[in-house]
């Protein structure tokens, strides 16, 4: 992993990290590369000790933020409402649930109820 | 020509009758380059008196062993094809499915060169289209109620009610001339030149990666894969792939005493009782289940069943002193049954429930774990779920 050209952006939490550290790289990887997002950066979310992405989707001015986790973990409620103050208080984020495989699915997680858009 | 289907559930193919000609090349060009179910192939020679004697020709694919993603990664492109078209194992790391990150790349570099759309934008185009007709739909609903309810208020009936948009009759209200292919001007040869080389600058990022199951399955049962250690670059044992597979689930700690309940070996016996039966097992976290069989693979058909494992132990104490977050049968709620069941259902596809039989650690000691040996101790069952509804269930 250490020769591949996304490893520098998020070497410095894979230590801090470990358990999720290969979540943080493989979003990582397909945000930029696979899904063409751009701006990029990796941020560490202090309530909730986790590391998160912070990027622009194609199409669009906004930046989001998104939260990368393995599909075997335990997520909480309160791990949640951590990662909501973390980010500034934003109504919106995206999860990215990692598989082995390398398998990404996003969902987006809102505060409270919401109306679906369309 | 309409095949019979002897299974109501069995999905039809998608694309046979609008394709009809083409569909059948791609068919067979398909056939063509995924004709082996196995890496292994064999060679045939002719001996004396016409007798042939076969002989085993393995790929000696090499691959990485990644810690951090819990991962085997590919990186040796011919490797990456063998691999993936002799049984469809692992996946391209930023592709849906098979490595083709440099060909998109290729092909949008080039559209841009010579002004014609490439595949993703035309699915943008029609996501387009897509989003504005439930827009207008949307604003046809809110009229027709705004409407109704003035009609109510005033005591009268809405005389012409305003139509409701449906998929099939939709046309774009505004629509934009279609963009031909832009002109190129008559001096633009020689930058084309300039600009070929710049696809010759793309740097292939992408790796074929495979699951720990995967890998094993290679691995031990036809040997056609090795695996580096990612700091030595050198072939890792047998022994030490079984225990690093194992370990890299594993909290980190003074003592790392090996469990029959660790999550590799578990999903490896599952994996391992359909690859053995013929399915191609592919990852199902896009359907909220553990995987996905299929008859023959992704480029033919869809999957037909869905699997998630549930755990059982044999000796209720191993389930009490377990670390691990498992979704064992005690945790298993009606809801999320249903819920799984219903996801499923609507792209047709059977859910099966798969029982691993964990067996006591009292008889399954962590030596006995740190070899391969140990699977014979877990059993596998199958029960199909299948939603009954009694009023439409007759027959």
């Amino acid at each position: 992993m250490e020769k591949h050209p996304s490893f520098p952006a998020v070497s410095h939490l894979l230590k801090k990290y470990p358990n999720v550290g290969g979540a943080l790289f493989q979003t990582y990887n397909d945000l930029s590369l696979g899904q063409g997002w751009k701006d990029v950066q990796v941020l560490d979310l202090q309530t909730c000790s986790r590391p998160a992405l912070r990027g622009i989707r194609p199409g669009s001015d906004v930046s989001v933020y998104v939260l990368p986790c393995w599909l075997s973990e335990n997520l909480t409620m309160s791990l949640v409402h951590g990662a909501f103050e973390d980010m500034g208080g934003v109504t919106e984020f995206y999860m990215a649930i990692t598989a082995e495989d390398s398998s990404i699915v996003y969902y987006k997680l809102s505060k409270g109820l919401v109306k679906p858009q369309l | 020509m309409i095949e019979h289907q002897p299974l109501p559930y069995r999905p039809m193919s998608r694309h046979r009758r609008s394709e009809g000609k083409k569909g059948g090349t791609r068919r067979a060009e398909n056939n063509k380059i995924y004709a082996h179910p196995l890496p292994l192939t064999f060679s045939q020679t002719y001996v004396t008196l016409g007798l042939s004697r076969h002989t085993v020709l393995n790929p000696c694919c090499e691959g990485y062993w990644d810690p951090l993603t819990r991962s085997v990664w590919v990186t040796n492109p011919k490797d990456s094809a063998t691999l993936w078209q002799r049984g469809f194992f692992g996946k391209g790391n930023i592709s849906r499915s098979e490595p083709s990150w440099l060909s998109r790349q290729v092909n949008i570099r080039k559209a841009e060169l010579s002004g014609k759309v490439t595949s993703e934008e035309i699915t943008a185009k029609r996501r387009e289209q897509r989003k504005r007709f439930k827009m207008d739909r949307a604003n046809a609903i809110v009229t027709a109620a705004a409407e109704a309810e003035e009609a109510f208020r005033i005591g009268k009936t809405v005389t012409n009610p305003i139509m409701i948009p449906s998929g099939a009759t939709w046309k774009p209200a505004d629509e934009a001339p279609e963009k031909g292919p832009s002109a190129i001007p008559q001096n633009h040869n020689k930058q084309d030149e300039g600009r070929d080389g710049e696809l010759d600058d793309i740097v292939d990022v992408e790796h074929l990666q495979l699951t720990p199951q995967e890998a094993f399955f290679l691995i031990w049962c036809f040997d056609c894969l090795s695996v580096l250690n990612p700091q030595t670059a050198e072939g890792m044992p047998l022994q030490e792939i079984w225990l690093a597979f194992q370990t890299c689930y594993m909290d980190p700690g003074p003592s790392l005493q090996l469990r029959p309940d660790n999550p590799f070996i578990v999903n490896y016996v599952a994996y391992h009782h359909y690859r053995s039966l013929g399915w191609t097992v592919k990852s199902g976290v896009k359907f909220c289940v553990d995987y996905l069989l299929y008859k023959r693979g992704p480029v033919f058909d869809h999957a037909e069943f869905a699997l998630v494992i549930c755990p059982v132990y044999e000796d209720p104490a191993d389930s009490d002193s377990s670390t691990l977050c498992f979704r064992s049968t005690q945790n298993i709620s009606w809801s999320w049954l249903s819920t799984v069941n219903r996801v499923n259902s609507q792209v047709m596809k059977m859910l099966i429930l798969c029982y691993v039989t964990i067996p006591s650690s009292v008889l399954v000691s962590p030596e006995m774990l740190g070899s391969p040996k140990c699977l014979a101790y877990y059993s596998v069952r199958e029960v199909t779920v299948r939603r009954f509804i009694p009023a439409r269930m007759r027959d």
